[in-house]
Parts: structure tokens; sequence; C-alpha cells
């Protein structure tokens, strides 16, 4: 069987102690939320942690509540299966549909939405086994020098393959995080870097504890759009965030398009929004601009030979499910995912 | 020479009147087993004191060993033993002319992967980290990951001591006037579609990776339980490799978890596991983790066709032209039989007055192929079924209607000198033509949804053992108990497929009893008759006719004994339901197991033995063996695709399968391998794809990237079975479980054409290739039209 | 080397483990319960399907540890759960696995019947997209799914007294009945 390293588990009950023995282990100890994604990464030698830090009972990273703006906060150690079905959460038609697609039905009971916040990149040359990168001569984002994406490339450009990521950022969602040095707030937008080694701004021992959403505005339309060989189990080949709002005229607002795995941040397609803002749905021209945003994102959107599979077919697809998932969000329909 | 008619050939009739057991669909044997995780698979077994192992594979696609030095690995705590290549330097293949294989690297390592050395230790941990200890000095060599270079030079050669350089096999064979039709082509009085066509590599994927377990008693002998489809074979080339004598040797296959071809090589573990038990003298598991299985493979070779028909104007097939080149990978492995199978299965059912291939399959420093459901005739049917497709088009005629029209009939001989028997490849149109509305719906979809159809025939197992002798190809012994059970010891191996509980339908027919009385004792070499495995779709048939053999012996002597007790008339005396009945008088009736108790006093403890053998056939040419079969199954389909024109995807939405089983023994089963059978070749036509990339590192050697269908990603099934009821089958039964495979994928190819009008010729079909040809045909539409 | 309590099948165990080891590998090699089955060992397969607290997960990822202070069920846990419930021989869903030919080389299969298990105990009676959904993590090489499908069909149906469709080969006159 695959291997996992040795290493000891431990269980807090409060998140002041899961940060003390964070701070304490220092680079040694790793937060286990799910471990969905932890422990197939770990059986491939991707991490080697001494102690691992269950989050399990951490009572302050557990819960969904409305905020009293009539946002939404929900506790990193949310499942995705709940996330997918939570009564409020489908006021965010966009994250309840991109938490339903993420890996198969089993993992979506454990995999919690901290987790898919924090996944890691993902690229051919990268989640592979031991053996196999060993045999390849590693890459630069674990134990080698070299890119085997870009040649010659000095940076890595492993792709960012979480679901949630561009749904949240596409709602402007805050991310509150707890660490050594004390609580703070972050953006989504901000978090996230395009270094693929950790595209995370994340501190030594720090935990994300919840997620924070404002509240959607009467008029709220989003929907999330996936691209994957399988009807289920793979990641994403391509992720499209789309949320705007709607107003009694039919004019958008607020308009968002977030593109994935693309490269190791999650894309913001500005040409494409800025075509977005403003126009009338309801009008002869709407499906000029479709067209309009459709082009404007193929045009910024470069996926590259990071994840397996074709890139330019993934590139040829960007303007399709662009197109589709607006379309989803406008009928309110959605996910767009081809089964 | 083995006698000329297959040996022990019983009729097609019921037993008794009518079937009391065949033909309705029963619960398997070990079926409660399976789904209460009783049943007891390779890795289940553990065993007091046990070891495990771990195998060091080369990281080189080609390299050159100059030494290994395990000195620093031997010294770690918990380790017991490490081997390499020079404890086990017999050469060995499953086919016996072509030994290029060495469970460890000699002095060669030919694919990432490879296997090079192996450790014994506590626990799998301590293996691997040994592993790590292992120092191997490599000399590099230049890497062959296409086919065409491997064609072009060899040197340095895969295999030195390969007469051909890295050529594996060549075959040309011709048969009838194939120049003079293409000349008639040429000159325009028949028409001649030629093109090219690619068959990509695909692997097998069973869920339970392959996993061996060894114990060597102490008075020396070698137990060896392992996640085999051919218990026999690895039987006899465990002793070759090891030096000792068979009968110093049992080996095992338990419950085993999904095979398809690739578990039917000997293949390292079972060796290591072997030798590791007996240096240590300490019972030793080697579980090969999801990677390992890809770098085993024997899957799919992947073929580029080069195809001819001529047909003239109402459609009927004059020649075929086939030239191919084989991409075999690293090793033989099954590579002889793929190579002439490539051109001798495509012979029906279809009459070719005129045929002609030319094989040629070479080595590449890639994972082996071998033998993948369906073994070298899925590739070149792909080809001709979607080239027979276009012939139909070019004349003007429907596509089933040029099915029908080129149909060879029963009873015939293939133009390459194969017998035909029963052959209900029409019924098989029919049903399909009928289920899926095609004359009402062909052609007249909207655009973007198309039907499309395609035949095939395969084998019922193959004429001749791999290795030549003339004893039975199966056995069959029956023990008799006083409790009214009846225990059957066969070789046969069970993959999934259900020969264990086959073999229990038959006993239990032939002996009028219940199944639920008839155990089944299979592949083990110490209890079990020799068959020979289960690969060429060959169980059912062979085994099978075994069975009957010897049920009907006993049946005999019961019935006699019975018959002798009551003072009547054999004839008088019947077995069934449970019971023995008396004809004449409705008052008279026992027990089986008083039947069996009387039969006992009068015949001393009951037994009987059954066998079968094949009768002579193939054509009378070099290779003319090779592809002859006791029996042919016969199979079509028609797909129902949707095209998505935007994103290039392909959902086959129905998949309507009639399959020629000769007789359904259990239908409930032969649905089931018509069905599994239909659903692995969709997916291999859209989303798998066994290949390496730039460094001759497996592109994803997962489950995760190797992508096999979730329940969502599987068409609507629709297994409509046809009994044609074959002279020679058990009760007339043929095979189920590879034919319906073939038709799956051209029939996606022609109804995509259907659908969107373009012709996929390449596979795999994936969006992006899709949308490229849909690109290419607008394109060349707009450069037609002015 | 860590002492677990883990409560299996009803019952609660203690039973020593590394703490990196995974909650497969206690129940396979550990605990000898060799029902569950590993086909990849991360996550993309299935077939080491338990269901805890009720719902299906991917034991080969799952630490065991993590499974402490949880209901685990097995596919040797359901059989004897049905008997003590008053209820004779195998669960249905087994039953019904074994009467549609669900079963081939049966090594998805306890996998595959916990995620059934789970979706019947969810749904009364699921429709083939309901249970193409659920059965969407464990993959099955053998069957192309069909009579797994037919096998929650009849056991819904069986349970809720109505019919269940004929399969295609199932020919006109005879009694779908294993
Ligand atoms: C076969 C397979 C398919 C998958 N498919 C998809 C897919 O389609 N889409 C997708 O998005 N993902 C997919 N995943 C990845 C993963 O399962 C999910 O992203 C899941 O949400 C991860 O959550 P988890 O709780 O299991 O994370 P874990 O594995 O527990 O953690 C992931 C990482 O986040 C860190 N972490 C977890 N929680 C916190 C916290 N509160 N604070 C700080 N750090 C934290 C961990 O240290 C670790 O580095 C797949 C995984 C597998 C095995
Ligand atoms: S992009 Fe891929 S190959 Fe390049 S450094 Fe990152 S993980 Fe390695
Ligand atoms: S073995 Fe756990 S998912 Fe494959
Ligand atoms: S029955 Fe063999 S994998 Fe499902």
């Amino acid at each position: 069987m695959l291997r996992l390293p040795e290493f000891t588990l431990t269980r807090p009950e409060s998140l002041d102690a899961a940060l003390a023995l964070l701070k304490e282990h220092g680079d040694a100890a790793l937060p286990i939320a799910g471990g969905t994604d932890l422990v197939p990464n770990m059986k491939h030698g991707l991490f080697e942690p001494k102690m691992v830090v269950s989050l399990a009972d951490v009572p302050e990273l557990h819960g969904v509540e409305e905020t009293a703006d009539g946002g939404l906060r929900i506790g990193a150690m949310t499942t995705l299966a709940s996330l997918a079905v939570h009564e409020s959460v489908q006021r965010y038609p966009v994250l309840a549909q991109a938490a339903s697609l993420i890996a198969g039905p089993q993992l979506r009971e454990v995999g919690t939405l901290g987790g898919n916040v924090m996944l890691d990149t993902r690229c051919q040359w990268y989640n592979q086994t031991y053996f196999w990168r060993k045999a390849l001569g590693y890459c630069l984002k674990k134990d080698g020098t070299e890119c085997h994406v870009v040649k010659g490339g000095k940076k890595c450009v492993a792709a960012a393959s979480n679901d949630t990521a561009p749904a949240l950022m596409s709602l402007g969602a805050v991310l509150e995080l707890a660490g050594p040095e004390g609580a703070r707030e972050v953006t989504i937008d901000e978090f996230y870097v395009a270094d693929g080694i950790v595209n995370r701004d994340v501190r030594q021992g720090e935990l994300l504890v919840a997620v924070r959403i404002p509240a959607p505005a009467a008029g709220h339309r989003s929907a999330y759009g996936k691209l994957r060989t399988r009807g289920s189990i793979d990641f994403p080949l391509l992720g499209v965030a789309c949320s705007f709002d709607l107003d009694a005229a039919g004019v958008i607002a607020n308009a968002d398009l977030v593109v994935t795995a693309l490269q190791a941040r999650p894309t913001r397609a500005r040409k494409a929004i800025a075509l977005l803002e403003g126009a009338d749905t309801s009008g002869e021209g709407f499906e000029a601009v479709i067209a309009a945003v459709a082009a404007a994102a193929r045009k910024q959107c470069h996926p590259l030979p990071n994840i397996p599979g074709d890139h330019e077919y993934r590139r040829e697809m960007v303007p399709v499910y662009v197109t589709r998932t607006l379309r989803a969000a406008l009928d309110e329909g959605g996910p767009v995912h081809h089964i | 020479m083995k006698p000329d008619p297959a040996r022990y050939v019983h009729g097609t009739d019921a037993p008794w009147d009518e079937f009391q057991v065949v033909g309705k669909p029963h619960r398997k044997v070990d079926g409660l087993a399976k789904a209460t995780g009783e049943a007891v698979y390779a890795d289940d077994i553990q065993l007091p004191g046990m070891l495990h192992a771990k195998t060091l594979r080369s990281p080189h696609p080609h390299a050159r060993i100059r030494s290994v030095d395990t000195a620093r690995a031997e010294a770690l705590e918990g380790v017991h033993a490490v081997i390499t290549g020079a404890d086990l330097p017999t050469k060995y293949g499953v086919i016996p002319w072509t030994p290029d294989e060495n469970a460890l690297a000699t002095d060669l390592v030919r694919f990432i992967g490879d296997e090079v050395a192996a450790v014994a230790a506590v626990d799998e941990d301590t293996a691997n980290r040994a592993l790590e200890l292992i120092d191997v000095d490599y000399e590099l060599l230049h890497a062959y990951l296409e086919p065409e270079e491997s064609l072009e030079r060899h040197d340095p050669a895969i295999h030195p001591d390969n007469k051909k350089g890295n050529i594996s096999k060549h075959v040309e064979l011709s048969f009838g006037e194939v120049d003079e039709a293409l000349e008639r082509a040429e000159a325009g009085e028949l028409t001649l579609i030629e093109d090219d066509y690619t068959f990509h590599g695909t692997t097998h994927a069973p869920i339970e990776p392959h996993c061996a377990v060894a114990r060597y008693s102490p008075d020396g002998l070698l137990t060896l339980w392992s996640s085999t489809q051919i218990t026999h074979y690895v039987h006899r080339t465990l002793s070759a490799v090891l030096g000792l004598d068979p009968a110093k040797i049992r080996v095992v296959q338990p419950c085993l978890g999904g095979a398809f071809g690739g578990k039917s090589d000997p293949f390292s573990l079972e060796f290591c596991v072997a030798l590791l038990a007996m240096r240590t003298g300490r019972p030793v598991k080697m579980l090969w983790t999801r990677e390992e299985v890809f770098y085993a493979h024997r899957g799919r070779h992947p073929m580029k066709m080069h195809y001819k028909t001529a047909a003239d104007a109402e459609g009927r097939v004059h020649a075929v032209d086939a030239k191919i080149l084989i991409d075999g990978g690293s090793y033989s492995s099954f590579g002889l039989v793929t190579t002439y199978y490539s051109g001798q299965l495509l012979t029906g059912p279809y009459d070719f007055p005129a045929y002609r291939f030319d094989s040629t399959r070479v080595f590449t420093n890639k994972p082996p192929c071998g033998p993948k459901r369906g073994h070298g005739s899925v590739q070149p049917r792909f080809a001709f079924e979607v080239q027979l497709d276009e012939v139909a088009e070019a004349v003007g005629v429907d596509p089933i209607e040029i099915r029908r029209k080129n149909f060879q009939g029963e009873e015939t001989e293939t133009v390459n000198g194969q017998r035909i028997t029963s052959n209900g490849f029409l019924e098989c149109l029919a049903r399909v033509e009928e289920a899926s509305g095609w004359r009402e719906r062909r052609g007249k979809l909207e655009r973007g949804r198309g039907l499309g159809v395609a035949g095939s025939m395969y084998i019922s197992g193959t004429n001749y053992p791999v290795y030549p002798n003339d004893m039975p190809q199966a056995g069959i012994q029956l023990k008799v108990d006083r409790s009214g059970v009846v225990t059957i010891f066969t070789g046969g191996n069970d993959i999934g497929q259900g020969s264990n509980s086959m073999v229990a339908y038959l006993v239990a027919e032939e002996l009028g009893m219940d199944v639920a009385h008839v155990r089944v004792v299979a592949a083990d070499t110490d209890l079990c008759p020799v068959d020979l495995g289960a690969y060429s779709s060959r169980v059912t048939f062979m085994v099978g006719n075994a069975a009957i053999d010897a049920a009907r012996k006993l049946r005999a002597q019961i019935v006699e004994a019975v018959a002798e007790a009551w003072e009547v008339e054999p004839a008088r005396v019947r077995l069934v339901g449970g019971r023995a009945i008396d004809l004449s008088d409705s008052e008279r009736s026992i027990p089986t197991r008083e039947a069996f108790q009387i039969a006992e006093v009068r015949f001393d403890t009951l037994g009987s033995t059954g066998s079968y053998n094949t009768p002579t056939l193939g054509g009378d040419y070099r290779g003319g063996t090779i592809g002859a079969s006791p029996a042919y199954s016969f199979t079509a389909h028609v797909v129902e695709a949707v095209v998505d024109e935007e994103t290039g995807r392909i959902t086959v939405e129905n998949c309507w399968i009639a399959h020629d089983c000769g007789r359904a023994i259990n239908p409930m089963l032969v649905a089931g391998q018509m069905e599994g059978s239909a659903y692995m070749g969709i997916a291999e036509a859209l989303m798998e794809e066994q290949e390496v990339n730039r460094f001759g590192l497996h592109r994803g050697p997962s489950l995760l990237d190797y992508t096999i269908p979730t329940s969502f990603d599987t068409p609507e099934l629709h297994a409509l079975i046809v009994e044609s009821v074959d002279p020679e089958g058990p009760y007339g039964a043929k095979e189920a479980g590879e034919g319906p495979l073939h038709p799956s994928i051209p029939a996606i190819s022609n109804a995509v054409y259907d659908a969107v009008g373009v012709r996929l010729r390449h596979l795999p079909f994936t969006p992006g290739r899709v949308l490229k040809e849909l690109r290419a045909a607008r394109e060349s539409r707009a450069g037609e039209s002015p | 080397m860590q002492n677990l309590r883990l409560n299996i099948n009803g019952d609660s165990v203690e039973v020593g483990a590394p703490s990196h080891w995974t909650l497969c590998e206690v129940l396979r090699y550990r605990l000898g319960l060799t029902g569950t089955k590993q086909g990849c060992d991360k996550g993309d397969c299935g077939a080491c399907t338990v269901l805890i607290d009720g719902r299906p997960v991917l034991s080969c990822i799952h630490l065991a540890a993590l499974a402490e202070d949880k209901e685990v069920t097995t596919i040797e846990g359901l059989r004897p759960l049905h008997q003590a419930a008053g209820g004779e021989g195998c669960d249905p869903v087994q039953d019904s696995f074994d009467r549609c030919g669900a079963l081939q080389c049966g090594f998805c299969q306890s996998g595959m019947i916990l995620s059934a298990k789970a979706l019947l105990d969810e749904v009364p009676v699921p429709t083939e997209e309901d249970a193409r959904a659920a059965l969407s993590g464990n993959l099955c090489r053998c069957t192309g799914y069909t009579q797994i499908f037919q096998a929650i069909e009849r056991a819904a149906c069986e349970r809720a007294g109505l019919e269940p469709t004929k399969p295609a080969w199932a020919p006109e006159s005879s009694e779908h009945e294993a």
C-alpha cells in the first residue's frame, strides 16, 4: 500500500490549544481537517509532518450561521456535503453548486470548506508518487530545481484546483484567520497569490477559522461551471464562477467572473467583467455582450499544461463555459456540468 | 496426434425434456460471500509470521545495469532478504516460444517501472526504506518511445538476443486474389475505400491490484496464492524459473477482483514472493500499489492501421487489405498471438473473398502490452467497421443492410480457413435494428444526435494450448457426498465472470439437483484437475463441456443403481428437482441423497471425471491454427450518441448490445458480461488512455488520472441475448465475456458520423480531437463551396 | 503505537495501531475485517468505502484515530445488524445485489453496497438518477453499473411493495427471479 510518514496525531479541543500545538511544533506540524487532500499528498511523499493536528474537535471551527448584516459565516470545518445542501448556502448558488461538484460523494462527507480553501495547487509533475517524482528528478515545487511546465521557468505555475475558491472570490468572501500573532481577516482575493508552491498568503501556524460572505443583494444571481472528464471524482480542468446582481429592469451590477484551474491563482476576468457591468440583459444587444464577454475571458485566460490533459482544449473551453455559466446564472440554473 | 473431433461433445438438448436450471437467472455460488465481505481475495490472506515484500523498479526507460549493491539494504534492521536478477536468471514468457522476461532484471531495464530487486521485511515501511538503500549503477541507453523508430533502428536493441532487431513479430498472410480486386478497383470497377486508423493504448484497471502470497513449508512444498487468471501456467513457469519440481509447488487462485486479461501472464511478484519465502522460511506477501499495476500493464496494444476495402456497387466486399504497426512495449508477453490475432480474427461475420494482412509488432521502452478483453482483435475491428460504414456510404447502402449483405452464413469456412459453426449474427442485427428504432431514426435525428452500428466476431477459446500437448484443455472432477452434496473440482479460474457458478449450474442440471447442493472448489493445482485458464473466452465452452461430461457419467451410475434397486428399466428413472423419480409410478420417488447412497452401495465411493479437448481445426498454413476456435460468438451493437458541437464531448446515451452466446446458461450473468464489455469498450473509446510522457514516464498511473467511467458516465446498456445454439458448446453455449466489447467502439464513430457528419478514425475520441475534426470538416466544406 | 477505541459494527473494540495508519489498514490488517477493500489507496476508487455514522466515507484516506467516538459500519456488519434487528439472512441490499447479478468480481461491491445502503436509508425509493449520484464515487470495472442500478431498484421496490422494471435481457414470459 501507499505509506504515510510516521507522525503523531493530536486532537486539541479548542482553537487556542490547536494554535499552541502548531506554534510549538512549527514546520513539523500540519493541521488536518477532512484529510482528503492532505492524506493522499502525504502518501505521495509531498508532506512529511512529524505531527498532525486534527481540527475535528475544535468547536470554534464548526457551524454555519447567518450574520447580523444578513451575510453568512461558515466554519472552516463545515463539510462539503453539508455546505452543498445547507439552506442558507442556497442563497449563493455559485457556492452550493461548486461544493456539490467537488470530487465524489464519500469525499464530500468528510472534506471541508476550510480544507478546500487551503487546498494545495496541482500539477501532473507533482501529484505523483515518490517513485515517479524521483524517476523524473523532481521539480521546482518539491525537492527539485526545474519546472517541467514552463521550460526554464523560475516560478511554479501549478494550478489552483479548489472549486470553492473562485466561487468565494466571486462572492467577495472574507477569511477569518487565527495565528500565533492573533486573529486577522483578509479578503479571499488578497489571500490567493500567483505562486504555485504555496498560493495562499498563510503564515506559519495560522488556521482558517471561518469564511464570511456578505449578504446577497435582492437580485443576486450566480452559478458555477466545471469542466472535467468524468461526471464525478475529477478535479476541475476548468472552473468558472459567475456572480452579479440583476435589478428590476434586468440590468447587471456588481458583476464578477472568476476562472480557475488555469494557473496558480484563480483568475478574475477583468475585461469580461467590465463588459458585463451595466449590461441590459433584456435588451437586443445582450447576445453580443455575452459573445464579447466570452471573447474577453478567452483572451485573458491561459491554461498551462500543468494539470493533465490537453491545455489547448481547456483554453478553447473558456469562452464556452463562461457563456454557459453566465446564462445559467441569469436563468437561475446551473451548475454547468456535462452531466 | 490428438483425436480429430472434439473430445466429448454432448449435444445441445436438455438432459431431461426441458431445462431445470439452465436458461434461468440464478444466484452465483459465491454471490453472498462477496456481498457480505466473506470472500477471501489474495490480500485478505494473513499468515502467521508473514513478511511483506516490495519491488525496486527502474527509474529509467532503457538502461544497462552495471551493478546492484544490496549490502546496505540487507543490513537494515527488519529486513529478512533481498533478491536481484542474479537470483532468478531463467527467462520466461507466457508464450513458450518467446521467453524474454526475467522476474528481476539481469542486465537491461526496458521501461520505467521494470523490476530490479525485491526486499522482504517485517512490514511495508521497512521494506520501502530498504529499497532506498539498494544502490544500482545504470548506464543509460537510448529509449524508444515511438514504434516507428523501433522499425527503423535497433542499436541499441531492446532485446539484444532477438534476431529481428526491435521487431517482436511480423506476420504477413494473404488469402484469395487481393491484388486482382484492388486492380479492379483501380480500374473503377469496384469502389475502394482506403484510410488510416489509430487505436491508442488502454489498460484493464481491475479494481483489485495484483497480490501474491507464498509459503514454503518445512517439507519443501511451496504454496503460492496469487491473483492470477492462469493458475496452471503460473505453476509451470514457477517450476521452470525456480528450478523446482512441479510436484513441490501448489498454486491457488483465491477470489479474484477483476482481471480482463491483465492477470494472464506470470508476473514478477509471483516469483519474488516464492523465492523470498524459500530464502526466509517465512510466508511472504507482495501487494502491488495501483501505480505498479499500471506498470505491469499487458493492456491493449496501440495500433496504427491502414485499411483498403474493395466493394461492388451493391456493397459486397471483394477484398480487404490491411497493414498494421503494433506497439508492443518492452516485452513479448502474448505478442506473438496478438500479431496473428490482429489479422486472423477479422474474417467474420462477413465473407471476404480475398484478404491480406501485414502486421508488425515492435518493441518500445514502455510498459509491456498484452491481452486485454478482445485480445488483438478490438483494434482491427474498429478500423474495419468504420471502413465498412464508409463503404456503405460510398455505395449508398444502409449500414445495417451492408452488414447483412456480407454475412458469411452458418456452417461455413472463412477465407483464412477457420471453421464457422453456429452464427446468430443476422438475428443480432435484427434485434438491435428493432430495439434502437433504426429504420425510423437513423439519419433522421436532429443534428448532433446519431445512431451507429457495428458487428463483430470472437473466439470461444483457442483451439490450441500455449504449449503443445495432447492432454485435455479442461478437466473436471466430481465428488459425491452421502449428504446429497456434489463437489466440483475445477481448474477453471473464476475471475468474476462466474465460471464457478456456471459449472455448478451444469452439474445441477445433469443431476437434477438444487444448485445450492453443489459446491465448487476451483483453481487450486493440488486439488483440481488442470484447466488452462481464463483467457481467450475459453472457460464456458471448454470447462462447461468437461463438467457435462463428468456429470453425465455420474448420472448414468446413479440412474443405473436406482433402477436396479427399484427393479425397473433405467429409462424410467429420472433425476429432477432434487429427487429420483420413477416416470411410470408417481408414487415412487426418493431424494437425491438417497439415490446417491444407493449408488454408493452399488458402485462403491462415487465420483467421476470429465474433460474436453478441441477438434483439429485451423487453416493449413503456418499460423493457420492461431485464431482457430471450436466456436465463434457474434455481436452487433447500435449506439446512440449525442455530440455537443461546442465542447466536442460525445455522450453515448444508449447502447443496444445483441450478442449470440449460443445458449445463455444463466441469462443474468450473460447480460452482465455483455453490459460490462460494452461499458469497457465505450470507456476506452471516450476517456481512457495509457500513455507515457516525453521522459517515458507513465502519464498518470492512478485511478484519478487514468479515468475509468463512474456511474454517471455509463450509458443505458440494453443487453439483448441471441441464442444460436452451437452444436459443440455445452448445451449449445458460447462465449459472452469478450465479444460484446468489440462493436461498441466503431459503433460510436459511426453514430458520430450520423450525428454530425464527421468520421472519427483516430482514437481516443476526446472532446479536443472531436472539436478539431469538426473544425476541419467545417473548413473543408467552406473550401468546397465557392 | 497507540491504543484506539473504535465502535465497529456495534462493538466497542480496542486496537493498537500506529497513528499514521488509516482506517482501511486498521480494519483489514489489525481487526481482520478484510471485507473492506483497497483499490487505489488514495481516494480515487471507492472500494474502501465504510459507513461512519451512517454516511459513506473513504477509509483509505481516513486516519483511523479520527474515527474514534464514531459508529463505523463495514460490510461485515450489515448481516449481523439486520439479524439483530429481527431480520433473516443478509441485509436486503446484499441479497438484492446477489439476485440481480450485480456481483461480478465483487471487489468494488462492499463499498458499492455500503453506498447503496446509505442511499436507501435516506431515500425510500430512489430514482436511477439518485442511484447514479450516490454511487458516483464507487468505481466498478466489471458490471457497467447496470445490474447494480437494478439491484438498488429491486431492493427499494421490494421494501415499498412496488414492481421493479424488467431488465432488457429478461424474456417476456419468464419471471425474473433468482
Ligand atoms: C479523488 C479526489 C478528487 C478530488 N476532487 C476535487 C475536486 O473536484 N475539487 C476540489 O476542489 N477538490 C477536490 N479534491 C480535494 C479535496 O478533497 C477537497 O478539496 C477537500 O475540500 C479538502 O478538504 P479537507 O478537509 O479534506 O482538507 P485536508 O486534506 O484536511 O486539508 C487540506 C490542506 O488544508 C490545510 N487545512 C485544512 N483545514 C485548515 C484550516 N482550517 N486552517 C488552515 N489549514 C487548513 C491542511 O493542512 C492541508 O494542507 C479531491 C480529492 C481527491 C482525493
Ligand atoms: S508547475 Fe508543475 S512542474 Fe512546474 S514547478 Fe510547479 S509543480 Fe513543478
Ligand atoms: S481504496 Fe480508498 S478510494 Fe480507492
Ligand atoms: S464487480 Fe468487479 S469491480 Fe465491480
